[in-house]
């Protein structure tokens, strides 16, 4: 009929585009070809830079083609001039932006930009190209910003601008991570996204880490010495060469020579052993020194028994914020705590109203924080095993500091929730007595117990223990693991065997 | 010319305007013989947009002869600015103060002259309206592909009058997160709020609104503790109702506009470049492309309707002497004789519009920005107002000026209506284009009334069809449904604007008649294309 406008049929149009999708297909793979083969022949130049580009730039995910371009860009560093070096330091940036505007969240994309400030730039690093960085994270920052004012469900965007800020904002007077006034307008950035929508996760893990960046020290918490054994424990993991370079351990005024060995065989490590071949009598006068990076610490040791020396410092949990940024949590909390009278029920408000509580003052609010966690294992049961670590987890830094201040040599946790997990265990290496009986412990916890150095009597009764796989080569009188009632007849038969401890059923 | 016109046809439409041009489109594009006629030279009625000149000679054409357009009165234009531009002189003074240090080149001084010999850079609309992204029309657009006819701009804020200025509204889950004008606690409250309302099907709707039947939107936001700043907000800006508004059709009102949040731009509305007059002729072009034939120009003198044979009834029009046979008439109800009409549409309130232009936009922003404004009504008794602010990019007027389109229910006259809301934003007094004033200069206004024809309006026959005019609402929505309930009728069971073939997918074949000579050249041409048989 005339004047009627002829379609392909569907069966047509099918098979054009699949001819158009095959052509696709050859072009890429061709490239794909062309550059595999060119980096077998370590042919690292422009060239295979544009190649590769031109492949990212339709498909921005492929990571072998990011890889190659970073060994190109190393081998181009070795070679140019500064000049030159600007160039392709900006080119790249724009390519991974063009490609961050196909898909706002490849990894890849957002990975090569921070390989480009943290690797590229900092070994090319003269003078004059310090203040260009600069500018240049400052750019990368805002760049972050703007992605996450068009939307802040993303995770790379967060963890980039987390990147960033300790390069950009660090207080280097004041020993903190970031200077207040970034620390507070991010603390700010980050809540509005939560209110905006909790169920965004992404913003409460930038939230926490920015709770996480606070003034933190390496201290020496603990010594002691029995005719046996030299231990310390330090708050924090630190390595073979600071315990090494940093601790003495002076026995009437006389510093031990000998080496220190840490359990874990892990060059870092939270309790070091001191092998020596001075012998210990009942008339000493023992001390360590810790020359930590703020202050001296000396820790003296007071006999406790026969034979028996232990050292202990005064300990604090608490995180150690600057006074603007309590300041700012105080206010973030009062808001919390306004929502928590409109949505009593909201998990994720009493959560982080729990959570602020906790970083202002620990000690101050420690009833309402467990009372709050008891409510949220009740709220969000999914989440219940998180809830009762964070309740053993502080239940155990409220106790410490009173556990310190008693002469006995005995572990024993009687909370009124049941633990799960057993945190700064390396404080408890002094105990001779542990008796973790009636509590929710788990086979996963076996391999901590190396830090029960001095440990005789070991009672891990009435636990959910499912196995002894991972139990530690630690020295015991008498190890109590009655009513694990997981643990196979065979399994406990084979380890009664293997260990020589007066071990009871 | 007239002598080649066809005198029959399956389905003749008269006038392009939303609707018409709708039906036209789908009645050709499933082959449906068709003839498109509008009285005037131009297509869209009371739907088109005018060069600035058309504007003049529409405006003049009202004036002088009020029967030729019935539906439009109380029309008052007025200019605020001089009718010749100043003398050189005064130009390169303001020339030497930009080198003085000035960051910003002066202001332009326009004239009455310039708005005359810029007048193709005008593109003014009768009917301005917005597309919600996932509203009907764009699906429509979509569906259909005529979407490859239109461009459109996104709008890029929201605006509403409170506390006696200009304020953005946040609206979408990053405008929540960027503002700083409320609370963080606000913010959850509006946040909980809004993806609520997203989140009701219809059976939860009946459930959470069972008792809200005969209470008010506002009563609703406040029972669910809302401040004050929200509910303004939520109700005049984003649900764009009143105190009154019943609460079913606020939620509704909201759940329209959140629901088209997030596929275009950061705001749910689309507007067309070059003015909302763009769409009607988009489905002309359409209508075209499938056979239609257009003839513009060409009103009609009668309509009549014929039994010819047993149920079979045929509509004859007569047009310039001419006699034109179809079997199904559409046609505008501003074209429509009154005999056809029946019974009398409900008379509605009538439509209050403004037209400004100003040298610089409402509220500044970093680029150039495209507004949707919403004020609460601020007259005891009166409606609230919609304001659209379009810019240069949308092809709307020359650079360095904004065209502002301001609509309401009419409750005394145009300019009374909507005077007091445009002094608010705009500096009225005429006077130094140049000096530095926090509101844009309005250079220009044009007020008018409009009648509300877009009741739906039953025919007679069940031959004739009449369309609606434009309504005072924001979108498009009821044309669209019109357009297509006409067309149900017209051709019941079939599809209503399947989607048309792009050109690649058209095949040129050899068995049609040949035409002349350039038919042949494109088939050569296509020839790479084309599978032969």
């Amino acid at each position: 009929m005339h004047g009627r406008v002829k379609v392909r049929t569907s069966e047509e149009e099918k098979a054009r585009k699949e001819k158009e999708r095959q052509e696709k297909l050859k072009v890429f793979k061709n490239a794909m070809q062309k550059i595999q083969l060119k980096r077998q022949q370590c042919e690292f130049d422009k060239d295979l830079l544009e190649l590769t580009g031109k492949v990212l730039m339709s498909n921005p995910d492929i990571y072998t083609l990011w890889n190659i371009r970073r060994e190109i860009l190393q081998q181009i560093k070795n070679i140019n001039t500064e000049d030159d070096l600007t160039k392709v330091f900006d080119d790249e940036l724009s390519m991974t932006e063009y490609c961050l505007k196909i898909n706002p969240k490849s990894y890849c994309a957002w990975h090569q930009r921070e390989w480009m400030n943290e690797i590229f730039i900092p070994g090319t690093i003269v003078e004059f190209v310090v203040s260009q960085c600069k500018s240049s994270l400052q750019d990368e920052f805002d760049y972050t910003t703007e992605k996450l004012l068009d939307n802040f469900s993303n995770y790379s965007a967060w963890h980039y601008r987390s990147k960033m800020l300790l390069q950009l904002y660090p207080d280097i007077e004041g020993g903190r991570p970031i200077q207040d006034i970034y620390h507070k307008h991010e603390l700010k950035m980050v809540q509005n996204a939560a209110f905006t929508d909790p169920d965004d996760t992404s913003a409460w893990f930038y939230q926490r880490w920015l709770l996480g960046a606070f003034k933190s020290t390496v201290n020496l918490v603990l010594c002691t010495v029995t005719q046996f054994k030299t231990t310390i424990a330090f708050s924090k993991h630190v390595s073979y060469d600071y315990v090494t370079s940093k601790s003495r351990v002076i026995v009437n005024e006389n510093v031990i020579s000998g080496d220190w060995i840490s359990l874990s065989g892990n060059n870092h490590d939270t309790l070091w052993i001191l092998g020596h071949n001075v012998s210990i009598n009942d008339d000493m006068n023992i001390k360590v020194e810790h020359n930590g990076n703020e202050k001296n610490e000396i820790i003296s040791c007071f006999k406790y028994k026969h034979m028996t020396y232990i050292g202990k410092s005064d300990i604090c949990f608490q995180n150690n914020y600057s006074h603007p940024i309590i300041e700012e949590l105080n206010e973030q909390l009062k808001a919390c705590r306004q929502l928590l009278v409109l949505e009593p029920d909201n998990k994720w408000t009493l959560l982080t109203t729990t959570i602020f509580l906790h970083c202002i003052d620990s000690k101050l609010y420690y009833q309402e924080t467990i009372q709050n966690l008891q409510r949220l294992k009740k709220l969000d049961q999914q989440r219940a095993g998180y809830y009762n670590d964070l309740l053993t987890k502080w239940s155990i830094e409220e106790q410490l500091p009173l556990d310190y201040a008693s002469k006995d040599l005995v572990f024993k946790p009687t909370f009124s929730e049941k633990i799960t997990i057993l945190p700064h265990l390396q404080y408890y290496s002094f105990c001779e007595v542990v008796d973790l009986s009636n509590q929710n412990l788990c086979s996963n916890i076996l391999p901590s117990l190396i830090f029960l150095q001095h440990c005789k009597i070991l009672i891990l009764r009435n636990n959910k223990l499912h196995t002894l796989k991972g139990f530690p080569n630690i020295f015991l009188e008498k190890l109590d693991i009655q009513g694990n009632k997981d643990i196979s007849e065979e399994e406990l038969k084979h380890f009664k065997d293997s260990h020589d401890f007066v071990t009871i059923f | 010319m007239d002598d080649d016109l066809p005198t029959d046809f399956q389905v003749i439409v008269v006038g392009t305007g939303m609707v018409e041009s709708i039906v036209a489109a789908a009645c050709s594009r499933i082959h449906k013989n068709v003839l498109h006629l509008d009285s005037s030279d131009h297509y869209g009625g009371l739907w088109a947009s005018y060069n600035f000149d058309g504007l003049q000679k529409f405006i003049k054409e009202v004036n002088s002869d009020p029967e030729k357009q019935v539906q439009v009165y109380n029309l008052t234009e007025q200019w605020y600015i001089e009718k010749e531009s100043p003398p050189e002189d005064e130009k390169g003074e303001g020339e030497a103060k930009a080198e003085d240090g000035k960051t910003d080149p002066p202001k332009k001084i326009w004239s009455q002259a310039n708005f005359a010999s810029e007048y193709r850079k005008f593109n003014i609309d009768m009917t301005p309206k917005l597309l919600f992204s996932r509203g009907p029309l764009v699906e429509l657009l979509i569906s259909s592909n005529i979407a490859r006819y239109a461009e459109f701009r996104c709008v890029t804020r929201v605006l509403t009058w409170m506390n006696d200025r200009l304020m953005p509204v946040p609206c979408s889950r990053a405008d929540v997160f960027a503002t700083e004008a409320v609370s963080i606690l606000e913010k959850r409250m509006l946040m909980k709020m809004l993806t609520s309302i997203v989140g009701y099907n219809e059976e939860e709707m009946n459930n959470e609104f069972k008792d809200w039947n005969d209470k008010t939107f506002k009563e609703y936001l406040e029972h669910k503790g809302l401040s004050a700043n929200l509910i303004h907000y939520v109700l005049f800006a984003i649900a764009g109702g009143t105190e009154g508004m019943p609460c079913l059709e606020g939620v509704k009102e909201c759940k329209k506009f959140l629901m088209s949040l997030g596929r275009y731009g950061n705001t749910p509305f689309l507007w067309p470049m070059y003015g909302s007059g763009e769409l009607p002729q988009c489905f002309c072009r359409l209508c075209a492309v499938f056979g239609g034939v257009y003839c513009l120009n060409r009103p009609i003198d009668s309509v009549e309707t014929k039994t010819v044979e047993e149920g079979k009834t045929v509509v004859v029009i007569g047009s310039k002497s001419k006699t034109l046979n179809c079997d199904h008439l559409v046609i505008g109800i501003n074209e429509c004789p009154k005999d056809l009409v029946s019974p009398e549409p409900v008379a509605t309130s009538d439509i209050s519009k403004a037209v400004f232009i100003t040298n610089g936009t409402i509220m500044q922003s970093e680029k150039e920005p495209l507004t949707l404004l919403r004020f609460p009504p601020l007259i005891e008794g009166g409606g609230a107002v919609t304001v659209l602010e379009v810019g240069p990019a949308t092809g709307s007027c020359p650079k360095g000026l904004f065209v502002v389109y301001f609509i309401t229910n009419k409750v005394a006259d145009a300019e009374s209506d909507l005077k007091p809301y445009a002094e608010k934003i705009f500096d009225m007094s005429g006077g130094d284009q140049t000096e530095d004033s926090e509101k844009p200069k309005c250079l220009w206004s044009l007020f008018y009334n409009v009648k509300d024809t877009s009741a739906a309006a039953e025919s007679a026959s069940a031959c004739v069809h009449v369309c609606s005019g434009p309504d005072a609402g924001l979108d498009f929505d009821r044309a669209v449904e019109q357009a297509e309930q006409i067309f149900k009728k017209i051709c019941p069971g079939e599809e209503f604007l399947p989607r048309a073939p792009d050109p690649e997918e058209i095949v040129f074949e050899d068995d049609v008649t040949h035409g002349p000579e350039f038919e042949r050249e494109q088939e050569d041409e296509a020839d790479g294309d084309a599978p032969k048989e």
